[in-house]
This record gives structure tokens, C-alpha cells and sequence, in this order.
């Protein structure tokens, strides 16, 4: 349990800014489409999703705007910076690499 | 919106101790991701006080969620740090220099802290704006010490005019700056109590005037203190956890307080003695509070 959470902890700023690379989203939205897409897999307080959020900003990778909502509320919405992009894309990249990596030594030899 | 939901964000409101611009808007943002939340949950057949227990549940701790918060927003970055830390810099320079004594030289320095405070405090009171509050508080409370020394009849123009002006502005700032977070209250002052030390140390015979000599002759003793002010600022800034903070104030005070004390040039009589003592405790309180476990 403490070796997912860790795992995740890791790997919170490539998996939001994955999500929010494809479209403006806000905090709400976010844990949906992070529940929807891993079918539930990931857990943890919604809370800590605003700090992650407010990191990636300070670091300008992401960048924040209140707008209404298709529903009509007012929603702050996050959206990907180009420094964002570059930064997902090294990150995907090295997470690529290091998925192949593992895969490589814990499957069993062929030959 | 329902008093519970109220509570919680009024708690969480207490527990952010950042800017107040960026407060309002976390707070306006957690409100509606809890609003949206609860509402789904209502939508889900729970009554709206379940609805709302699970969506704060769900959501978190208030403390652990606003200290994660807090370090994001209090952790400056690189400039910040220098720009905290560059008035004790620039208060190292005006000593080795012996620049101090030149009274153009001061009024520049006091007009450029005064352009930057102003600013700062109108943008919202960014980290680095407290070292140079401090700097900015100095004169006034040093005019007010020096205004009791003036010829008899003039004294009560100072008690009637000057003196309760000059406390509504310290207790003004104080306030307002305690209302962010104490932290940096202490970061504020650490400089006037070290300023203080010296003063009262440099005095002779229970006079504040005339000190120049006495200072003069601790000219590198006296940089080096700001220069320490300068790297706990910097250290200060750079911190995420706050007993981080309180700790890299409370190390580089007692530093220059008992170097300061155990220096056989300074003069430490009873006035600054205490006055060291209290400086002290202002700091070490504080410290001990921070280093007591948080709830999380």
C-alpha cells in the first residue's frame, strides 16, 4: 500500500499534467477523469490534489483562469503552459524508458 | 451554502497562513470542488448533511491539506530569497563602507526601503517584503526613542503627536502581518531586536548618544551580524516546513545574540541584558511551538 502510494506521489505532476494537456480542466473534474480512466485505480484525499495543482503553477507548467462551467458556475480551470508541455514530454519520455526497464528485468528470459 | 460547509472552510481559512489574495482564492475553489461533490453525492440519494460528511471526508484533513498548501505558496523561490535578505545586505555594506555615517547615504537607503515597502504591501505582502518592514519600522521607533531625549517642553509635542502616531503604525503592521502568519512577524523584528542589542550594548553609562565610537570599533562584528541575518533570511525563504523557519531564525538570533554578549568589546548592561533575554524567548516560543507534532 505504502509502495502505490509512493508510486503515485512520484508520478502526480506527469499524471496531471497528462490530464489537463488535452483540455482546461478544474480540481472537481480532474479526480473524475483521473477515476474514470483508471477505472477507480488511484485513491487518495481530493485535497491533496490542490496542492499538486498550486506546485505545478508556481512552476509555471500550468497556468489558472476562473470561467463558467458548461453548467454555468464559475470554475477555477487549469490549462497547460508550453513550459508544461516540454516538461510532460521529458517526463513521459524518462517514465517510457523506465517502464521498459523494469519490464525488461522482471520478465523471465527467453533464451 | 450550509454551516457545516461554512465551519469547514472557515477552519481551513484559519489554517492557511499565505497571502491573503491567494487564500481567498483556495477557498473559493475548495468551496465549489466541495460544492460539486456534496451535490453529486445528494444526486446519489444522500440527504444533503451525508452528502456533505463524506464530501469533506472524502476531501481531506483541514490541517494536513493547508500545511501542504502552505509550503507550496511560503517556499520562495531563488530571488525571492535574495530580495528578502538583500536589506541586511545592503545594512552589512553601509558598515564596512562606514557609509552609515553619511546622511545622504541613509536617506537614499531609507527612501528606497520605504518605494519597496509601499509596493510590497500593496501587492498582496509577497515573502520577501518582511526583512525590509522591519527596516521600514526602524526609523520610526528609533525617531520616537530619540524624540524623549529632546529639551524639556518639547517632549510632550513628542508624547502628545508622535509617539501614539508611530505605535498605531508598528501596532498596525504587526497586526496585519501576525494576521498572515506570525512567522513572519518574527522575521520582520529579528532585525530591530538585533539593531536594539547593539544600540543598548554600544551606550555607555545608561545614554543611547552618542554610540558612534562604540559602533565604529565593532564595524565588522556588527556586518557580520547582518550578514547572518542575511543567510537565515535566505534560509528562511527557502524553507517548506515551517519549524524549518522558525528554527533558521531562532539559530542565527541566538548566533549573533550571544556572540554579541560573550564579545569582550560589547558593553551588555542590565537594559540590554534583558532586553537580549526577551529577544530570546520572543524567538524560542515560537520555535518550540513549531516543533510540537501538528494534528494532520
Amino acid at each position: 500500500m505504502d509502495y502505490k502510494r509512493e508510486l503515485l506521489k512520484g508520478n502526480t505532476e506527469c499524471l496531471l499534467l497528462c490530464l489537463i494537456s488535452s483540455q482546461p480542466m478544474y480540481g472537481y473534474q480532474i479526480i473524475k477523469e483521473l477515476n474514470r480512466r483508471s477505472n477507480g485505480y488511484f485513491r487518495f484525499k481530493e485535497g491533496t490534489l490542490y496542492p499538486a495543482l498550486h506546485r505545478l503553477e508556481k512552476g509555471k507548467l500550468v497556468k489558472s483562469e476562473w470561467e463558467k462551467s458548461p453548467a454555468g458556475q464559475e470554475r477555477r480551470y487549469y490549462q497547460i503552459t508550453e513550459k508544461g508541455r516540454q516538461a510532460l514530454s521529458q517526463k513521459l519520455s524518462l517514465w517510457e524508458d523506465f517502464s521498459t526497464a523494469i519490464k525488461t528485468v522482471i520478465q523471465p528470459e527467453t533464451s | 451554502m450550509t454551516n457545516k460547509l461554512a465551519n469547514y472552510l472557515e477552519n481551513l481559512k484559519n489554517c492557511l497562513r499565505i497571502d491573503s489574495a491567494a487564500k481567498d482564492e483556495t477557498i473559493r475553489e475548495i468551496s465549489t470542488h466541495l460544492e460539486d461533490s456534496s451535490q453529486e453525492l445528494k444526486e446519489g440519494g444522500l440527504n444533503e448533511e451525508e452528502a456533505l460528511r463524506i464530501a469533506t471526508l472524502k476531501f481531506g484533513s483541514v490541517q494536513s491539506i493547508a500545511q501542504e498548501i502552505c509550503e507550496v505558496h511560503n517556499q520562495g523561490s531563488w530571488w525571492e530569497a535574495f530580495f528578502a535578505a538583500l536589506p541586511h545586505f545592503l545594512v552589512a555594506t553601509l558598515f564596512v563602507s562606514y557609509y552609515w555615517q553619511n546622511t545622504t547615504c541613509l536617506l537614499l537607503v531609507l527612501i528606497a526601503t520605504t518605494c519597496v515597502v509601499i509596493y510590497g504591501w500593496r501587492h498582496n505582502q509577497p515573502v520577501w517584503l518582511f526583512p525590509w518592514l522591519g527596516y521600514y519600522l526602524l526609523p520610526v521607533i528609533v525617531t520616537g526613542i530619540l524624540l524623549i531625549y529632546l529639551p524639556q517642553g518639547w517632549t510632550w509635542l513628542a508624547a502628545l503627536v508622535y509617539i501614539p502616531l508611530a505605535l498605531f503604525i508598528v501596532a498596525y503592521i504587526v497586526r496585519q502581518t501576525t494576521n498572515r502568519d506570525w512567522l513572519y512577524t518574527l522575521l520582520m523584528l529579528v532585525p530591530i531586536l538585533v539593531v536594539f542589542i547593539w544600540l543598548t550594548s554600544s551606550s555607555t553609562g545608561g545614554q543611547l548618544l552618542p554610540i558612534s565610537a562604540q559602533l565604529q570599533e565593532n564595524t565588522l562584528l556588527l556586518a557580520g551580524s547582518f550578514i547572518i541575518l542575511a543567510l537565515a533570511t535566505i534560509a528562511f525563504i527557502r524553507a517548506k516546513q515551517r519549524w524549518h523557519k522558525a528554527v533558521a531564525l531562532l539559530i542565527s538570533a541566538s548566533l549573533i545574540l550571544f556572540s554579541l554578549a560573550l564579545t569582550n568589546r560589547a558593553n551588555i548592561g542590565l537594559g540590554a541584558g534583558t532586553i537580549l533575554i526577551l529577544s530570546l524567548l520572543i524567538l524560542v516560543i515560537p520555535a518550540w511551538m513549531q516543533l510540537k507534532p501538528q494534528p494532520r
